[in-house]
């Protein structure tokens, strides 16, 4: 069979960078100067801002309180869940030797809550907290009806456990007229998840929207009267509730639950002096050996205190030094020994 | 017309049913219905596997058996268990899907083109005899029982009988190359009855009966008998015409198929294909069975971890978050967080694995196709990787076996150089031994024939003084090509006046013919009893006294001729060892120059013959005539007798000169091949040709050297002599002063770094030449290791005389035992079987036959290219597969990890760390682009290194880039890099809070940063490892990191969640986490804690431990191995060793059909009166003493031809 000679001019490859593995490239490779200042630069940057992070971080104020303890008999009275109409408080008096400057911020703190476990997490539905689909239970698992079937709103497992506690705090300007330090309960979600994520069922009465659907179990009064003075923080749309289903990472975490109104007394921050938190004990934590604190924390332009990854700046920046010096120490002792060879 | 297509691609499938197997064969000629009682498959070949209704269930079928598609399926069906799924059933669906379909793709493109050259194939016209006219039919309609006509240099479309030719007595010529490999025309013929059926009426009412053997792959034997008109003719491999020939010389024949498609010699030779895997992939396959074991282990710990959990603490936790209805203890939670923990942590294997192997190795054999530099302009074939699986294991190759003719020769013989009484003639190649083209102004124009109408234009030779001497009439010089015009047995064939064509029986004596031709000395024409010369113009026609033919012992040729004026004078001409004690002693002066010139000629490599010639008187020649018909007509020894005869008037002749032939070699062989062994590749040349031809090869392509200490040759006829031989050649080398150690011994200790040149220094020195006959026994259980150990120990290692099967066998052997890569190369049909068994075969395309490409996993058109295929793409493919499975690996231990150490805070209870869509698209979109791009661009170092730097080539013999210990290194860093993933991220979250003072530990945010720095740090790790940042690089590494960040933003975005709030959670979290100084913080220093012990680690390995590569690559300064190089292709100069390089591939037999004429159309030798002569015995003497002389262990006894 004879091929014509288009046929088998066809056959030459062509003559392209790609086909012939000719592509115009930059050749990688680690040269002494590269990698040794690399090294340096780096460990110069580690330092620097290891540095910066331990000083923002020592200047940060923080309290914390573990009330599980303190308030014992609350705790004990919670283990029945029986008990669940009883009310119980407990006031913690504590004094605060410096001023808290600037924003102050009240969060309250659980440890061994288990947020993140996988069927926990998956236990909500975003489609009833949008407010579209009041219904929609299906995700909620073990928490979507009542035993009438009714569907419950919130439903699923986080909104179940919504943390209930009250924290009052209480500053006793002179020793015997303590003053309820004025807080925020707004401003404390993500600006998306208070307006995507979470949304009331159109209604001008929520209790109306909500009809149809009952209350979680572990809930002492029905989503509609989360917060019945503020119709902006009511309903799916409670600061309280959003902060709450925003699951968290691990099973020791703080949620923010406060922030300082800075009027009155309180311009330049928590002054110094005695203080109390007065603490309706709802949650039970014992139950499952886990505690309960309540944090008063300052900020900085980093957030709040965060001495790891200062200090891990900064050993990363020490040890990149180390390996700096040694590595140099090695390239210019070979460098003598070859250059000792080529004169031989 | 080109090779039969397609016929033996692998996995070969009948056309027609499986049948019972045969235990004989009978087929009746032109009866078809006769014949189709038997069923017999028909000449349809099908090697493809699907049609268009099968394709979708057959493949699906074959592809789930593949253990990594039923894995991934097993995880499937896990994840539709609401129980135990923790992740959606998409994030293994979609990957899946997607790899099953590029397969299918694949496998359909495949099978289309196979179907295509089944079409060629079976659609290849042949003449068949229905119904008493000639019909063109496909190849695939011819049946057994046809009778088919084959016309000149066509293929022969099954094994056939032969019946009958154009040429006298039934004899037609074909060429076996394709078969066994041997260059020699070969002659076979029909049976008498049969050979006078000529014309298709005759032959239409034939109704012989053929009972034979069933189908097997001996193809040197044949027994069977034809039953015709109450008679019964035995039938022998003489008288077959086997599938793969060629016809040559001969104008038609006609045959009688005997076996048909499936069930020829050729087909039956070429032995099924196995579906060839590489090392790597082996390695791979026990590296994924080790994870999936360690998967099993990390399930059992968390398994164990949740049942305790859930015992201690998550009993308690119930009010919150009650048990499933199905879980009733913490033991029973724990064996289904087992499962949920399998398929969670199932990426540590991914599908994509598989494939982006397979894409990979598709890029590295576009890459050989596209190679410009593997193109062969005169062929105008290029380089073309027929297998996509291998190319990896180019770059590990450790032993290359060779076939000879046709791949290291180019089966084309040249007459170089003559030495004429004392004088030197000839410049040679023009090509020195690198390779460069002589330097101009030294180069000399060719000779100018134009004197001549009768000279072939193709011929060339570079010296014109000899043929000044031929027209100054020196007499010397007109004696000498006098006899190369006589002396010889070639056939002339004269179709118009002046237009000569030789049929040489071997294509030594043509180029001696044809060099005489040119000179003035046309051989014209021939009878029995003349021959017609044309000597300077004018026509003197010899009378033929008689014909002293060659055989393997005499080495040598005699015709004895009386001159128009009645002298009578004998030509001979043979072998230097030989003729030279013949000689009459006077001229020693003559004698010593002519040996130096001979010394000379062999030191090249040229195939010599020495040419004499004795005059004897009329009394003399009737005394020795009557004593040679005496001997002839003995009934006893009658051969030994004729030798003596022989002997008697070969003597005391006179010197001539001597003729030096070159086996042209390919181009570029001799460097390849010192190349290659720079590269420590041994090269093992096998040959179905004579050991001389072979050895001579061996020298002239410089494999063998006088600089060797021995040439070992094995040619031992029973068991005990090859054993004693293999022993006498192994106590040698032990006993040499360079032998430290033995050399050869187990393949593990030379991966110590000392060793190999330890073996460089023994395996420098020896050569081991073994003969098929030894070989057959050298092979058997018992002698295997003896004999590999010894040639193992060898530089070079010729195998001679052996048959297809044992081709086979030896790289078998090799294989099984030396557990290094073998690479086959060959051109011929006769090397299908070891191209088969290699682990990578290669064929010379561009010759006529293309089965050797066809069974091929890679081929091209000139064995040059081989170095080009190893040294380049072989290890750059190696070391871009290499890096890809290393990265591969590290960076899913890294994203998969991750989870394990979450296991711990989440009471594990098979929370994954990252958003599924994550892990969705992790593996086929954030990293799967610039590692591919890595695994196909990377180079180390530039190509010309490469072959300057042969010993580059070595890592991937020692298997040193990717093996376990560097797989535990991979794993070692991923798992580091998980550790820190996780604890630097967590250490920072369980305290910090954002900027505005809300949380910054949501899971939905860890995950974020978790996933977002897990990118970027193998972005950079990719960036680390990647050496060639071509564009497409970086335009797939920036690319991946940009697409991450669409994709993440467009995932957490307002839209997507509006439409679909259950499916996207994240909803805002990619703003709101990535705008927090802290977050980046943290993705910093986790890159950085992760980056910088890699880069610490590879500058500290460069400075204390470089490789080769990389001082290649970081200094242009080292020459001392290219030194070493050219010192090894310098050109051997005058040797002192004698070797006889004598230019015979040739046959006994050939003098005898001459001198019968049986050879001759009867219009030629009207005058001549032969008949008288005894004509049974030729062509019987013809094949007894072939088989004598090849002594080829396979020829069985065969049953003497009556006929």
């Amino acid at each position: 069979m004879k091929r014509t000679s288009e046929e088998s001019q066809s056959r030459l490859p062509d003559n392209s960078a790609l086909k012939q593995q000719q592509l115009p490239a930059y050749r990688l490779q680690l040269t002494a100067t590269g990698v040794l200042s690399g090294f340096f630069a780096t460990g110069v940057f580690c330092l620097g801002v290891g540095i910066i992070l331990i000083l923002s971080a020592k200047s940060i104020k923080e309290i914390e309180i573990k009330y599980t303890k303190i308030c014992g008999n609350c705790a004990k009275l919670r283990e029945d869940a029986t008990n669940f109409d009883k009310e119980c408080t407990c006031s913690i008096p504590f004094y605060l030797s410096e001023t808290m400057q600037g924003n102050v911020y009240m969060y309250y703190k659980l440890y061994g809550f288990y947020q993140n476990l996988y069927r926990y997490i998956l236990s909500r539905s975003n489609s009833q907290l949008m407010g579209t689909d009041l219904k929609d239970v299906g995700t909620c698992a073990p928490f979507s009806r009542s035993h009438d079937g009714t569907p419950i709103a919130p439903c699923g497992a986080i909104a179940n456990s919504i943390f209930n506690d009250t924290i009052i705090l209480s500053y006793n300007l002179n020793s015997s007229i303590p003053i309820e330090v004025p807080m925020l309960r707004s401003g404390i979600t993500w600006w998306t998840d208070k307006y995507v994520k979470f949304q009331n069922p159109r209604s001008k009465n929520l209790s109306i929207a909500f009809a149809g659907t009952t209350k979680p179990p572990s809930w002492a009064k029905p989503v509609y009267e989360l917060d019945q003075e503020d119709p902006e923080n009511n309903g799916f749309l409670n600061d309280d509730f959003i902060v709450w289903m925003r699951a968290a990472a691990f099973p020791t975490f703080k949620k923010l639950y406060r922030r300082l109104n800075r009027i009155q007394y309180f311009t330049e921050g928590l002054p110094a002096g005695n203080y109390s938190f007065n603490i309706t004990y709802n949650f039970p934590v014992t139950r499952f050996r886990g505690e309960k604190s309540v944090v008063l924390s300052t900020l900085t332009w980093s957030g709040g205190s965060n001495l790891f990854l200062g200090l891990a700046y900064t050993v990363t920046g020490a040890v990149t030094w180390l390996a700096f010096f040694s590595m140099m120490a090695i390239h210019l002792m070979l460098k003598d020994r070859k250059m000792f060879f080529t004169q031989q | 017309s080109h090779g039969i297509a397609g016929t033996w691609l692998g996995e070969m499938a009948l056309c027609a049913k499986k049948r019972p197997p045969e235990e004989e064969r009978r087929a009746r000629a032109n009866d078809r219905e006769y014949n189709e009682k038997f069923q017999y498959a028909s000449n349809c070949i099908k090697t493809s596997k699907y049609n268009i209704l099968t394709f979708l269930p057959v493949n699906l079928f074959e592809q789930f058996q593949e253990v990594a598609n039923t894995y991934f399926l097993f995880l499937l069906i896990l994840q539709l268990i609401p129980q135990v799924s923790s992740l959606s059933w998409f994030t293994t669906i979609v990957p899946l899907v997607l790899v099953l379909a590029i397969t299918a793709v694949k496998d359909a493109t495949d099978d289309y083109f196979r179907h295509k050259s089944d079409n060629q194939v079976n659609n290849r016209q042949s003449q068949v005899l229905i119904r008493g006219s000639l019909q063109q039919e496909p190849w695939m309609n011819v049946c057994v029982g046809d009778i088919i006509k084959l016309e000149n240099n066509q293929f022969v479309a099954a094994d056939l009988l032969l019946l009958s030719s154009s040429e006298p007595h039934g004899l037609c010529y074909i060429e076996t190359a394709e078969l066994d490999g041997e260059t020699n025309m070969k002659v076979r013929q029909a049976i008498p009855v049969t050979s006078e059926l000529g014309d298709i009426s005759r032959l239409a009412k034939f109704d012989g009966e053929v009972v034979c053997e069933p189908p097997n792959n001996k193809l040197d034997r044949f027994s069977g008998t034809l039953y015709w008109k109450e008679s019964k003719f035995p039938l022998s491999n003489q008288n077959m015409l086997l599938r793969g020939c060629v016809l040559r010389n001969t104008e038609w024949c006609f045959g009688l198929v005997v076996f048909a498609g499936p069930d020829t010699k050729l087909m039956q030779n070429s032995g099924r294909t196995k579906f060839k895997r590489t090392s790597i992939d082996r390695l791979m396959n026990t590296l994924v069975l080790w994870i999936f074991g360690f998967l099993v282990c990390m399930g059992v710990i968390l398994a164990i971890g949740n049942a305790i959990w859930e015992h201690e603490v998550g009993v308690r936790f119930q009010a919150y978050l009650p048990w499933d209805e199905a879980v009733d203890s913490a033991f029973f939670s724990g064996f289904l967080s087992f499962w949920s923990y399998i398929i969670i942590l199932n990426t540590v294997v991914p599908i994509s694995l598989y494939v982006s192997v397979e894409v990979i190795r598709l890029g590295h054999s576009y890459f050989i196709n596209w190679d410009k530099k593997m193109f062969c302009a005169k062929k105008r074939t290029p380089a073309e990787a027929r297998t996509t699986t291998l190319s990896e294991e180019l770059g590990q190759v450790e032993y290359v076996f060779s076939d000879k003719t046709g791949t290291l020769t180019q089966n084309v013989m040249a007459f170089s150089k003559c030495s004429v009484s004392g004088r030197s003639y000839g410049v040679g190649d023009v090509f020195d031994v690198l390779g460069h083209k002589a330097e101009l102004g030294e180069r000399p124009e060719p000779v100018d024939f134009s004197f001549n109408p009768l000279a072939d234009k193709k011929f060339v030779f570079w010296d014109s003084s000899l043929l000044e001497a031929v027209k100054m009439g020196d007499p010397h010089a007109h004696e000498f090509f006098r006899l190369l015009s006589l002396c010889h047995t070639v056939m002339s064939e004269e179709k118009n006046e002046g237009e000569l064509y030789y049929k040489a029986q071997s294509p030594d004596e043509g180029a001696l013919v044809t060099a005489a031709r040119n000179f003035g000395f046309v051989f014209r024409s021939r009878t029995p009893k003349t021959i017609t010369v044309h000597e300077m113009g004018t026509a003197v026609t010899y009378q033929l006294l008689a014909i002293l033919d060659f055989n393997n012992i005499r080495k040598r040729m005699s015709v004895i001729v009386r001159n128009p004026e009645g002298r009578i004078r004998l030509y001979c001409k043979g072998a230097d060892t030989i003729l030279l004690d013949r000689l009459h002693p006077s001229p020693q002066e003559l004698l010593s120059t002519t040996t130096d010139h001979l010394n000379e000629y062999a030191g090249e490599g040229l195939r010599t013959l020495v040419l004499a010639y004795k005059d004897l008187d009329e009394e003399y020649y009737g005394g020795w005539a009557q004593r040679r018909l005496q001997a002839s007509l003995a009934q006893d020894s009658r051969e030994d007798r004729l030798a003596s005869v022989y002997e008697e008037v070969e003597s005391d002749m006179v010197l001539l000169g001597a003729t030096a032939i070159e086996d042209k070699l390919q181009q570029g062989v001799p460097e390849t091949i010192a190349l290659l062994t720079l590269a420590n590749i041994k090269i093992w040349v096998l040959t179905g040709d004579k050991q001389e031809t072979a050895v001579n090869i061996g020298y002239s392509c410089k494999m063998l050297t006088d600089d060797m200490a021995e040439v070992f040759i094995v040619t031992g006829h029973t068991v005990l002599e090859v054993r004693e031989e293999l022993r006498k050649a192994r106590e040698k080398m032990l006993d040499s002063p360079h032998a430290v150690g033995n050399g050869c011994t187990c393949p593990e200790k030379r991966s110590s770094a000392k060793l190999p040149s330890v073996l460089e220094a023994v395996a420098g020195e020896y050569a081991l030449v073994i003969n098929g006959h030894s070989l057959a026994h050298a092979l058997e259980a018992d002698m295997e290791l003896e004999f590999l150990e010894t040639a193992c120990a060898c530089r070079a290692v010729i195998c001679c005389r052996v048959t297809p099967l044992q081709k086979a066998q030896v790289v078998e052997l090799v294989k099984k035992h030396k557990k290094a890569v073998t690479l086959a190369i060959g051109d011929g049909a006769n090397d299908v079987s070891m191209i088969k068994a290699a682990h990578i075969g290669v064929g010379i395309s561009g010759q006529e036959g293309i089965q050797a490409v066809l069974a091929s996993d890679y081929s091209f058109s000139q064995f040059k290219f081989l170095q080009r295929l190893l040294l380049v793409h072989g290890r750059w493919s190696y070391l871009r597969m290499c890096k890809f499975l290393c990265y591969f690996f590290y960076k899913n231990f890294a994203f998969t990890m991750v989870h394990f150490w979450f296991g711990f805070f989440c009471g594990f209870s098979a929370q994954t760390v990252y958003d599924q869509y994550f892990i969705t698209l992790y593996n086929i979109v954030y990293t799967s682009l610039p590692v591919l791009a890595m695994g196909v661009f990377d180079q180390d170092v530039p190509e010309q290194r490469s072959m300057e730097y042969p010993k580059l080539y070595e890592p991937g013999q020692l298997n040193l880039l990717f093996n376990k210990r560097e797989f535990f290194i991979c794993i070692a860093q991923g798992i580091y890099t998980s550790v820190l993933m996780f604890f630097i991220p967590y250490g920072v979250f369980a305290e910090a809070t954002r900027d505005d003072g809300t949380q910054l530990a949501d899971y939905q945010s860890f995950a974020v940063t978790v996933a977002t720095s897990l990118v970027i740090v193998v972005s950079v790790q990719i960036g680390l490892d990647t050496g060639y940042w071509t564009a497409i690089n970086h335009f797939f590494i920036w690319g991946s990191l940009a697409v991450y960040f669409a994709i993440l933003f467009a995932m957490h975005s307002n839209g997507l969640f509006d439409m679909f709030p259950n499916q996207f959670r994240f909803v805002g979290n990619a703003q709101n986490t990535l705008a927090q100084p802290t977050v980046w913080l943290t993705i910093t220093l986790t890159t950085a804690v992760c980056v910088m012990p890699v880069v610490a680690f590879r500058f500290l390995k460069l400075s204390l431990k470089p490789d080769l590569s990389d001082t290649v690559r970081y200094s242009q300064l080292v020459r001392k191995k290219q030194k070493a190089q050219h010192r090894c292709l310098r050109r051997v100069g005058r040797t002192s060793s004698r070797r006889s390089g004598y230019a015979f591939s040739h046959q006994e037999g050939f003098g005898e059909l001459i001198m019968s004429g049986k050879n001759m159309r009867l219009s030629s030798l009207a005058l001549a009166g032969f008949g008288a002569r005894s004509s049974s015995g030729w062509l019987e003497g013809l094949r007894r003493k072939k088989s004598d002389s090849a002594g080829s262990p396979s020829a069985g006894p065969q049953k003497p031809l009556r006929g």
